[in-house]
């Protein structure tokens, strides 16, 4: 499912009424949670309470467009690339905010949270080094994905995304774009294409069949794919799937 | 244009074929009065892989190809029956009824799989840009059988009058049209097949009375609409399904157009040349008033003719205020440059070189922002300095634009006097 265009159920609106703390993705990535909010009326959740968790203070972001001029409702339209807990350096920017609510919304379990994200960085760095290693292959290797969701992952990995299939959310390439990027195809010689399990098959496969190159299916989020079951396996899965699929086109 | 050819030559042809056989059936759909049936055949068919996937069968299988037409006979054996129905209520009704359920329906079950989703989308979603030759090889004989089976027993199967019709000649037809939609719409997805459907059928039917003669005219409207809509897409670097459908829809516009000019006689001309100054005056008159009464608001018909010919502005702005608008669109290309510039080298640093640690990142955010504000300021500066270029000269362009309405209208009294003496020989 696209987290980016998430339909709410009643559940969810049951479950924003009792809760004490929301973490959201931010940057306009989960504009379904505003209404979702303020149709729930938790005061606990409104914005500017230790409950409202934004997870994207103080990342380092990606693909700034600038805000608008007086935007609408407070947001920043354009205001970078929301795809950035598939770095996995940042998810010890990410913990730490979500950490330091969850001491103030409760104290008496501060030392519990806090033993919890060192094991978890713990696992992480070595895990990163893990990864690294298994991507060497694939590191400045040129790739096409299907949308921009992969600027943060490929920072950190030194990936080379040498083109982005669709380039306005949910419009379909044009031909002349995608003649475009079979011809950077055959000039770079791409063997890579990323999708995501939710992001439409057929112009990958049409772009392999004709430029030679294999499609990757990888996981944007948890629960995405069957492998993707936590932030760890998320990364994991993504990793060890590249690599395979780098390795088999040699 | 090589590369276009090789692109383009795949879904070229595909649309010919679709063409050919959605001409024949539109003709049969507009002729029953059932426009919306394809929608309402392809939900079911996509229902039916749906299914064929949530019990663990490869999509675009066999096992999903089955249950896609097995769902599609059961929806026309239901509305084969139904058509019983149309006295009371209209069969669009239950058309319609039968869409909106099997949407929900495929949607309720995928939202079980999250690996679903891709997978309704993917059926419903055809893109004729993608299609491939295996694809070709499919369609031609399946359309070529039914196309001759619906020849043969063309007189079973043209639409008889409402209640004539014996349910099962009804079965077979929405069965065979079933068929051909499940496939187009995996190609070409939903909003080509309708245009596919109904525009050609619709110009044929415009233009001539017997079926051969209404399917010739389909064929040639919708192959040229087919290859104008193609050349744009690539020209003008737009999604292909969407280009294809605003030509085709412009092409029934055309073909309406001129409908009234089949036969040609000097009273038409001038009844169309009457509307076209009418038209005109109306638009001249209405653009004058809004701006004397708006002269901040956009302005169609001004912003229009000065994208067209930038120098229209030099009409009405001083030296000094086009000087400053020259400046501005200067210094807003010059920050869309130094953006693009920014973005490319944090792109490239991200594999290639040393990598930009996160305070470089930030430093390249802010500056991102910066630039992009302060490109948004010249355009504001751009947009302002020609607001009060407006405002200022409202009254004297205003007033023009409403005398030049005024002498665009063909007033009753000239035009009676033409049309008068003609009268007799309209009838």
């Amino acid at each position: 499912m696209d987290a980016e265009d998430y339909q709410p159920r009643p559940q969810d609106l049951g479950r924003l009424k009792d809760a004490r703390m929301v973490v959201r993705v931010g940057l306009d990535y989960d504009l379904w949670l505003d209404r979702l909010l303020r149709q729930a009326n938790n005061p606990a959740l409104t914005r500017g309470q230790p409950g409202y968790v934004d997870a994207s203070f103080a990342i380092a972001l990606l693909e700034v467009r600038g805000a608008s001029v007086g935007g609408e409702g407070g947001h920043a339209h354009g205001s970078g690339n929301p795809h950035y807990w598939l770095d996995p350096a940042n998810a010890e920017i990410i913990t730490g905010t979500v950490l330091e609510r969850l001491m103030q919304l409760d104290p008496a379990n501060a030392k519990y949270y806090e033993a919890r994200r060192i094991a978890f960085l713990d696992r992480l760095k070595e895990k990163l080094g893990e990864w690294d290693a298994a991507l060497a292959g694939v590191q400045g290797r040129p790739m096409l994905v299907y949308h921009s969701s992969w600027a943060y992952f490929a920072r950190r990995f030194r990936l080379n995304i040498a083109g982005i299939i669709e380039l306005k959310d949910g419009v379909p390439p044009s031909p002349s774009h995608l003649a475009a990027l079979l011809k950077t195809m055959r000039e770079k010689q791409v063997r890579l294409i990323v999708k995501q399990p939710f992001e439409p098959g057929k112009y990958p496969a049409f772009l392999a069949e004709r430029g030679g190159a294999t499609v990757v299916v990888l996981a944007a989020s948890v629960g995405a794919l069957p492998g993707a079951a936590d932030y760890v396996t998320l990364i994991d899965s993504n990793v060890k799937a590249l690599a395979a699929a780098m390795k088999a086109k040699g | 244009v090589s590369d276009a050819l090789a692109l383009l030559w795949l879904p070229f042809t595909v649309a010919i074929c679709l063409v050919a056989i959605h001409a024949w059936f539109g003709i049969q759909v507009l002729t029953r009065n059932i426009v919306f049936v394809d929608l309402a055949l392809a939900q079911i068919a996509a229902l039916g892989a749906t299914v064929a996937f949530m019990l663990g069968h490869a999509a675009q299988g066999s096992a999903s190809h089955a249950y896609s037409f097995a769902f599609t006979l059961a929806a026309a054996l239901l509305l084969a029956f139904t058509r019983q129905w149309s006295g009371r209520i209209p069969q669009e009704a239950l058309i319609g009824v039968i869409y909106v359920v099997a949407a929900a329906t495929a949607f309720l079950l995928v939202d079980r799989a999250p690996q679903g989703a891709e997978h309704i989308k993917q059926i419903l979603t055809g893109n004729i840009l993608t299609v491939s030759v295996d694809d070709l090889l499919l369609i031609v004989p399946l359309y070529l059988a039914i196309g001759v089976a619906q020849a043969l027993l063309r007189r079973k199967f043209a639409a008889p009058a409402a209640g004539a019709a014996l349910w099962w000649q009804d079965f077979l037809f929405y069965a065979a049209f079933g068929l051909v939609v499940t496939s187009s719409v995996a190609l070409a997805g939903v909003l080509l097949v309708f245009s596919f459907l109904i525009i050609p059928a619709a110009i044929g039917m415009l233009y001539a009375r017997r079926v051969l003669r209404q399917l010739a005219i389909g064929w040639i409207a919708g192959s040229v609409a087919s290859a104008l809509g193609l050349a744009a897409s690539y020209a003008w670097d737009l999604p292909t399904g969407a280009a294809m459908v605003c030509v085709f829809g412009a092409t029934l516009a055309v073909a309406g157009a001129a409908w009234p000019l089949r036969t040609l006689s000097s009273v038409k001309l001038r009844a169309a040349a009457r509307i076209v100054r009418i038209a005109f005056a109306a638009v001249f008159a209405a653009s004058g008033a809004w701006l004397m009464i708006a002269p901040r608001a956009d302005q169609p018909l001004m912003d229009g003719a000065e994208f067209v010919v930038p120098g229209l502005r030099s009409a009405y702005m001083r030296d000094l205020e086009i000087e400053i608008w020259r400046d501005a669109d200067e210094h807003a290309e010059r920050y869309l440059r130094e953006l693009e510039k920014l973005n490319e080298r944090e792109a490239q640093s991200r594999w290639h070189g040393k990598a930009l640690d996160d305070t470089e990142v930030r430093k390249i955010s802010s500056f991102l922002k910066s630039y992009s504000e302060m490109r948004k300021g010249e355009q504001f500066v751009m947009r302002e300095v020609r607001a009060r270029a407006r405002e200022r000269e409202r009254w004297a362009i205003g007033v023009a634009l409403v005398l030049l309405g005024v002498a665009a209208y063909p007033f009753a009294s000239r035009s009676r006097k033409v049309n008068g003496p003609n009268r007799l020989d309209v009838n």
